[in-house]
């Protein structure tokens, strides 16, 4: 009895010194990153390249998730606020819930699907077929060749994802005013642009710019430490999309926590 | 071959958890000379070389370059002797996602001020070296295997490395590419560039090395010239000696 409960805790404090040594390679990958931005060779072709493939190609998914959110939320808030007299209050309730949360988070979500997979899948390949030893061989860095461009791209691209999702989510909320409430386009944008504040669209692009370098920084780390074949990017990228998204969403809740002490 | 030690390993040992790899590997290259490594799978041929060039650490022992310890060197110190130990990797490595000029001038613009016209030239010149005249634009994945190989090599070769690192380059080769390979590492050697040449393919390490080293179970127990290697009485070494049964 008492070596079995010895092996399990055993087992449970080994599982807490490699969540602590994961924890340890995640920043160091992270002030890698950073390191090698500021000092030595800077591939900026490569970050175009990786601009257009992360940023511009999420395009289309932005203005489907923003539409989409606009058109729902305004029906369901119409709806709900419509009970209690309050259909004039829309305009201020999806805006604010737009530029502060919904955008940010929702398009963060979701480009750590498409972006988060993609790049753990990409890197975790090139890992299982040896050709990020071939980078280090060569007397170069994966940090600097792989990641560095990579972490820029989506920290750049995603706030202006975040501000597309939001833009277009206005004008999905228009339409729904006008056709289901009978909210006039002007009113519909002054109650917008009166209700917003810079300190909310700030929020937005804040938490886009955090929410790049978590989806980045976790994705470049699984692909790099991917192991056992294709099976290994496989898992890898499962990983990175499950793990990415649960901390946007804890992260979401702490960096709002913060802006609503600074601001309120 | 001039007797200058280029490299110098002195008593490696490499553990993979509890598999002890290397017990203390000893072994010197001089410029010029050619070096084939033997042995049975898992004896830690490819270990060997990759802890050379600093893809993985030794546990114990000493890496010296011309005299100069680099196993205890980080990533950005090592650079400078990535450029002079190259390693021509097993399955070729080229990155897929770019052709085969890019591939092969990847460490030109990485580590040399040349113009874009100097490295066409020099790219153009590495694939008339490997019988691949004109294939610059094609990918990787358009490329045999053994085309890949040749074109690997191409890439550990542009920047005139001092030391050539071969990981097993005829393995699942058919005799034509054998041949292919085999033919431009004698050009090279030729050419007065040393090597280390891992592999399974005895009748090529016969013809190209200069010393044939054989690993068994993490030591060395031959190292010595391919004459006094065919002639061996040591059971070991008859199992490798194929050519004199």
């Amino acid at each position: 009895m008492r070596h079995e409960l010895q092996v399990i805790l055993n087992k449970k404090i080994e599982r807490i010194r490699e969540f602590f040594i994961f924890v340890g390679e995640i920043f160091s990958l992270f002030f890698q990153t950073i390191n090698c931005t500021f000092s030595g060779k800077f591939y900026f072709d490569r970050l175009m390249e990786q601009i257009y493939h992360l940023g511009f190609g999420s395009t289309s998914i932005t203005v489907v998730i923003g539409l989409t959110m606009g058109l729902v939320m305004t029906l369901n808030f119409g709806y709900g606020l419509t009970k209690f007299g309050g259909t004039l209050y829309v305009p201020a309730v999806i805006s604010l819930s737009l530029a502060r949360e919904m955008a940010p988070l929702f398009t963060s979500l979701l480009v750590a699907g498409r972006v988060g997979s993609g790049i753990a899948a990409e890197i975790g390949a090139m890992n299982v077929t040896q050709q990020v030893d071939a980078i280090r061989a060569l007397g170069t860095s994966p940090v600097r060749v792989l990641v560095v461009p990579r972490f820029w791209a989506l920290v750049l691209s995603l706030p202006l994802l975040s501000a597309l999702s939001f833009a277009v989510g206005i004008i999905g909320g228009m339409i729904v005013c006008k056709t289901e409430f009978d909210i006039i386009p002007g009113f519909y944008f002054s109650k917008v642009f009166s209700t917003v504040k810079i300190h909310d669209y700030l929020s937005g692009i804040v938490k886009s710019a955090v929410f790049a370098g978590i989806i980045t920084i976790f994705a470049c780390y699984k692909g790099l430490s991917t192991k056992d074949g294709t099976k290994g990017v496989g898992a890898s990228t499962t990983w990175v999309v499950v793990t990415a998204s649960i901390l946007i969403l804890v992260t979401d809740f702490f960096i709002s926590k913060i802006f609503l002490v600074i601001w309120n | 071959m001039m007797n200058e030690t280029l490299l110098e390993l002195k008593d490696i040992h490499k553990s993979f958890g509890k598999n002890h790899i290397h017990k203390g590997i000893s072994l010197t290259l001089q410029k010029g000379e050619s070096l084939g490594l033997l042995g049975g799978s898992g004896t830690g041929k490819s270990v060997l070389l990759r802890s050379i060039v600093g893809l993985e650490r030794v546990d114990r022992g000493e890496i010296l370059f011309h005299g100069k310890r680099i196993d205890q060197l980080n990533e950005d110190e090592l650079t400078p002797y990535r450029i002079k130990i190259s390693y021509s990797f097993q399955t070729g490595a080229l990155f897929d996602s770019i052709d085969v000029f890019e591939n092969i001038a990847y460490p030109l613009f990485e580590h040399t001020h040349y113009s874009y016209s100097q490295i066409k030239d020099k790219v153009k010149e590495m694939l008339s070296l490997i019988d691949l005249p004109g294939k610059e634009e094609l990918m990787p994945s358009d490329l045999s295997g053994g085309m890949q190989k040749r074109v690997g090599m191409a890439r550990a070769m542009i920047l005139n490395p001092e030391i050539v690192l071969y990981d097993e380059p005829t393995a699942g080769l058919d005799p034509a590419n054998t041949l292919n390979v085999v033919s431009l590492m004698q050009r090279l050697k030729d050419k007065g560039l040393a090597s280390i040449f891992v592999t399974h393919d005895i009748p090529a390490a016969l013809m190209l090395c200069d010393r044939i080293v054989v690993l068994h179970e993490g030591r060395i127990v031959f190292n010595d010239t391919p004459i006094k290697f065919q002639n061996s009485n040591d059971p070991i070494v008859k199992k490798f000696n194929v050519s004199k049964d």
